[in-house]
């Protein structure tokens, strides 16, 4: 079956490359239009028309795996290649992961039913007095792409709000970001505040954001610092392996 | 509903994992020369205040960012409080 979406026809235009164009083409050659349809509606970052789409193709008795690699992650990857050609920018990628997520809503209820469990809990803020949320946002984009279930806490969070959420959620990872230097100390108050509480040991915290470094996440007291996104996935990743030791250095 | 299929769920993960390498390769190489919250049409997604913001203009519902991708954005981040 030929690319017969219109829209989908015209972001391959985006590929530059004739081999990586042809690559994509022929994955979506084999793809039904109704997956073509949640591409590029992900790729648009349409999350109510991806919602729509993913449910109804459920329904039309598609299985997870069809709509997960030929509906969302093949939108997902067009993403990527126009984000690796400044053709678009991080807030269109997060608005397509938003549209992702919509989708994943659906499909993740039928994993768990196959038994595929969630690769853990994490739970995610930017630290009291930092209204910053792009790394953070970014960071939850990747982890729940690794399967974890992520529980986003949103800016401005008090060393309390993440304790309580730890506490709810059963959290084995909790994520901090801070981009300012004046907010990065509020990183080192909540740990103190989860020592004050006693619960340090039953979870392992790790730490990110662009004024950060190894040297001053080892000085509060995390247990792993991540020089980018895709860093926190596989400091989380470390963390959730049972024989998970303290003070993580970063990932190359 | 079809269970899933444990062996090409892993294999899923493992090409979203490529994909989501790939933009944080490039949402670290793009963040050394423009704001990362400043999108396509040059619109600014920030929930804080920045001096770059065209506050009387706007992009949809979004401020304009004024800034010059030559210059270090972060000096124009206004802190929150």
């Amino acid at each position: 079956m030929p690319v017969i979406n219109e829209d989908l026809e015209a972001e391959l235009g985006y590929v530059t490359s004739p081999a990586e164009q042809q690559h994509i083409r022929n994955l979506w050659n084999e793809a039904d239009p109704l997956m073509q349809d949640i591409s590029v509606s992900l790729i648009k970052g349409d999350n109510n028309r991806v919602d729509q789409l993913t449910k109804e193709a459920l329904e039309a008795g598609f299985s997870a795996n069809t709509i997960l690699d030929d509906g969302l992650i093949a939108g997902m990857a067009i993403v990527g290649v126009k984000f690796r050609d400044n053709l678009i920018f991080v807030p269109e990628v997060l608005v397509a992961a938003r549209a992702m997520k919509a989708g994943m809503a659906h499909v993740e209820p039928i994993l768990s039913e196959s038994g595929i469990e969630p690769a853990g809990t994490v739970i995610m803020g930017t630290v009291k007095g930092d209204l910053h949320d792009i790394g953070k946002n970014l960071c939850i984009m990747m982890l729940s792409g690794a399967g974890f279930t992520v529980i986003d806490l949103g800016v401005d969070t008090s060393p309390e709000e993440f304790i309580e959420a730890v506490e709810e959620n059963e959290a084995g990872v909790l994520g901090m970001s801070a981009l300012l230097t004046t907010t990065m100390p509020n990183m080192g108050r909540t740990i103190d505040a989860f020592e004050e509480a006693e619960m340090r040991e039953v979870v392992k915290i790790m730490v990110g954001g662009a004024p950060l470094s190894q040297e001053f996440a080892d000085d509060m007291g995390a247990d792993g610092y991540g020089k980018d996104a895709m860093s926190c996935v596989d400091l989380a990743k470390t963390f959730m392996r049972p024989d998970a030791e303290l003070s993580i250095s970063p990932v190359d | 509903m079809e269970p899933v299929n444990q062996e090409k769920y892993k294999k899923s993960l493992g090409k979203l994992e490529s994909i989501f390498k790939s933009i944080s390769d490039t949402v670290s190489e793009v963040s050394t020369w423009r704001c990362p919250y400043k999108n396509s049409e040059d619109g600014c997604t920030a929930k804080f205040s920045c001096r770059n913001q065209d506050r009387p203009g706007t992009v949809g519902k979004l401020y304009l960012c004024l800034g010059s991708d030559d210059l270090d954005y972060r000096s124009a981040w206004e802190p929150s409080n």
